[in-house]
């Protein structure tokens, strides 16, 4: 873990927008990370099956067009995002809401396997001292670091009352572009994304390419996968039945290309028993 | 065996009477030996007799008093041979009084069948458990009538045995003596088979798992059923009793014995027809589950012998508890080590589980949102463990029903899809004649690769499924096992591509 004062020349430079730029900034990781162009992929803890697929996604597009994604390494949306970006060979910016030294050692469950990968291509941030524990208020201080080390925002899911509202708007204040990615209809889970929407302090996402040409990346032609049994999970995992009938095959149809599609890989199955495009 | 069927001349001192003793389902036949000598008045039971068995000196003392008999004033041993085991339980005082009164002349001839009864102190026969598997045993070595309480006459005469019920002691020495002949009790009429609480066609929608449900009633595979509260789970699993086929001869005298111990058949009809359906709590304890303890009893998964074994809220059983699961899904059946002895109890079920899919059971519930991290539903499924889950054919996602579908008419009833099952379950039965088995689950590896033929297109899709890592030998087994069934149940020799490609898909477990 190598500490870093603004006047360094490696400190990041976009965190100078910042009013208070975090004096010094802890990273672990590689430097040059912090020179590419960067998207903030955030959203709730609590996220749908919907969320994850749209996190991922995007998270995959920005890597494979070189773009770092950056995020908060949170349960959820978080590690969803960074999760997309390694996968898809990219790096990834975990900026912590508490001390590098003491996250590394308790971070556990899915989340922890994220950590050296992340490291090992990109970096983790945080502007509390190594062993600094967390603090309700170091989340908030944290979301306007995030921000300002992305050159856009993009909210994947929020309710109504959640931490990524506070980084859009941080976003906002520093200058950077929003997006917000609006809800499926009839879940209330992006109620949060929704309303940045309604009321013009969000650009609506709808493909990964709109944000790739927003940053002069015009998209490298996104896979439109001519299926009808991927275009029916792209709402979100579904069982069977759900796909037999959304996708009006019958079962024995389905059955037989969605074994070929688990095969493939480009579907898994989950712990409840639905199906979900990877 | 034979002295005691042969007649004996007149009054001697030690007399014999049969008996068989119970260990869960083990049993031994006990002779009663008992001898009536001068000295002061004493009345011994030796041979390993356990509380129960001793206390049946007061029993028996005054069951004979009672019954207008004479207790001797002497020196009386009864002796339970062979003295090495511990003998538990009351079904010995019939055989101990008999056997009394016999050593001191009041009987003038020897009683010549297993006695197997509790006394009351007026002399009133009582029932007992477990008649049924000791019938069994005194058949096998030759004894082939019984004295029974006339409650547990019904157990034996199921088995082909002369059975006697009497309602007293008095009523028994008439018997032996020819002063009033009784006749056998007449073999029972098997159970009725019950009408299903829970019928297919009273569920609406959940096609795919009503058709892992047949495929579980037809070859035995294993299911777990995940899904929100409320959306049918419990009723889907209910439903599969009214799927399955009444049970064999052979199996029937297994799995009624089994209840016999436990104290559950109706003594009317002891002879189990429908197939059991046990769905033991999430509490229940590994004794419960299992089975064992002093006396040993059978478990539920003994009970479930032949039927179905239904577990729901399958998480929030105890871990532990689960993973002695293991043995009898892959065995069909349990081995219970005690100090000094060991037991195997027959314990082959279909298992049929539910679950929620997480801890507050609202993921991927379109109407109500779900409250739970992604950590804390990833530790919810962790606690079922991976061999657990290795053992689990189907697992399938029971959604929440829409309005329209709930309304929706012209359902299937449980007894056309039984039909299938029955032909499927002929179709089986046909490949294994020869080797006792019955359905699909029980191939064993040699018999998955002779009777599991592929079409072409199937192998193909079964190459890639292996090619691609996603199934470990076993685990390619089992799906293979799971689509003779598919296809069994479309009446097709060959397995084709969405049989192989439905049992790929509900694989829980690479």
């Amino acid at each position: 873990v190598i500490e870093l004062a603004p006047g360094d020349a490696d400190y990041p430079a976009r965190l100078r927008d910042l009013a208070s730029a975090p004096d010094p900034l802890w990273i672990d990781g590689e430097l040059d990370v912090f020179r590419a162009r960067a998207v903030a992929v955030v959203g709730t803890r609590r996220m749908t099956g919907y969320g994850e697929r749209v996190a991922r996604e995007i998270a995959a597009a920005c890597a494979r067009a070189g773009v770092v994604v950056v995020s908060g390494l949170a349960q959820g949306i978080d590690s969803a995002a960074h999760r997309g970006a390694l996968d898809a060979g990219g790096r990834t910016i975990a900026v912590l809401g508490e001390g590098i030294t003491l996250f590394v050692a308790s971070v556990h469950g899915r989340r922890r396997p994220l950590v050296p990968r992340i490291r090992a291509s990109g970096a983790l941030v945080s502007q509390y001292a190594p062993t600094f524990c967390a603090q309700p208020w170091t989340f908030a201080k944290r979301n306007a670091t995030m921000a300002a080390l992305a050159d856009a925002v993009v909210i994947v899911e929020a309710r109504a009352v959640s931490g990524a509202l506070i980084t859009a708007a941080d976003a906002r204040g520093l200058g950077r572009t929003v997006f917000a990615v609006p809800s499926a209809f009839g879940s209330g889970a992006s109620a949060g994304t929704d309303a940045l929407i309604a009321d013009g302090l969000a650009i609506p996402l709808t493909t990964s390419g709109d944000l790739l040409r927003a940053l002069g990346r015009g998209s490298r032609g996104s896979e439109v996968k001519d299926d009808p049994i991927l275009d029916v999970l792209v709402i979100g995992p579904a069982g069977l039945d759900e796909i037999a009938s959304r996708a009006r095959l019958s079962s024995d149809r389905v059955a037989s290309r969605l074994a070929a599609l688990v095969l493939r890989g480009a579907v898994e199955t989950l712990s409840d028993g639905r199906y979900r495009r990877v | 065996m034979a002295t005691e069927v042969a007649p004996a001349p007149a009054a001697r001192s030690v007399a014999r009477v049969a008996a068989c003793a119970l260990w869960g389902l083990e049993t031994a036949m006990v002779t009663v030996e008992a001898d009536v000598a001068n000295g002061l008045p004493s009345f011994t039971v030796v041979g390993m007799p356990d509380a129960a068995v001793s206390e049946a000196r007061e029993r028996v003392r005054a069951a004979i008093r009672n019954s207008g008999f004479e207790f001797p004033l002497r020196r009386v041993v009864v002796n339970l041979a062979p003295a090495e085991r511990r003998k538990e339980g009351t079904g010995f005082d019939l055989a101990i009084a008999l056997g009394v009164l016999r050593a001191t002349g009041q009987l003038s001839r020897d009683a010549g069948a297993l006695c197997l009864a509790e006394l009351a102190l007026d002399g009133t026969l009582r029932p007992v458990r477990g008649v049924m598997p000791r019938m069994r045993r005194a058949l096998a070595v030759g004894v082939t009538s019984a004295f029974l309480a006339r409650d547990n006459a019904a157990e034996a005469a199921a088995l082909g045995a002369d059975a006697f019920g009497f309602t007293s002691l008095r009523e028994a020495v008439e018997h032996v003596e020819g002063r009033a002949r009784r006749s056998p009790a007449p073999p029972p009429p098997a159970a009725p088979r019950p009408s299903h609480p829970v019928d297919l066609a009273d569920i609406a929608g959940h096609e795919t798992p009503k058709r892992a449900l047949e495929i579980a009633a037809a070859g035995g595979h294993s299911l777990l059923l995940v899904g929100p509260p409320g959306t049918g789970k419990t009723l889907l699993a209910r439903a599969i009793a009214s799927l399955l086929p009444s049970l064999d001869p052979d199996e029937a005298i297994v799995a009624s014995a089994v209840h016999s111990v436990a104290g559950l058949v109706d003594p009317e009809r002891p002879l189990l027809a429908a197939r059991p359906f046990r769905s033991p709590h999430h509490t229940a304890s590994h004794l419960a589950l299992v089975g064992g303890g002093s006396p040993p009893r059978p478990g539920e998964v003994s009970l479930a012998h032949g039927g179905a074994l239904f577990l729901d809220e399958l998480a929030e059983f105890s871990p532990s508890v689960l993973e002695t699961l293991r043995e009898p899904l892959e065995e069909g059946a349990i081995t219970i080590s005690r100090a000094g002895s060991s037991a195997t109890y027959p314990a082959r079920f279909t298992l049929v589980a539910a679950m929620n899919p997480c801890p507050c059971g609202h993921a991927g519930d379109p109407s109500v949102q779900c409250t739970c991290l992604p950590d804390a539903v990833a530790r919810y499924h962790g606690r079922l463990s991976g061999p657990l889950m290795d053992r689990i054919d189907m697992r399938v996602h029971v959604p929440r029903i829409p309005y329209e579908t709930l309304r929706e008419e012209g359902r299937e009833s449980s007894r056309v899809a039984l039909e299938r099952v029955l032909a499927a379950r002929e179709r089986m039965r046909g490949r294994l004649v020869e080797s006792g088995r019955r359905s699909n689950s029980e191939l064993t590896v040699a018999e998955v690769r002779r009777h599991c033929r592929l079409t072409a297109d199937a192998e193909d899709l079964a190459a890639e499924a292996v090619r691609a890592h996603r199934l470990s030998a076993r685990g390619f087994h089992r799906v293979l096992r799971v689509a003779r069934t598919v296809a069994d149940l479309a009446a097709s020799d060959a397995i084709r591509t969405p049989d192989l490609a439905l049992a790929l898909l509900l694989r829980a477990r690479a």
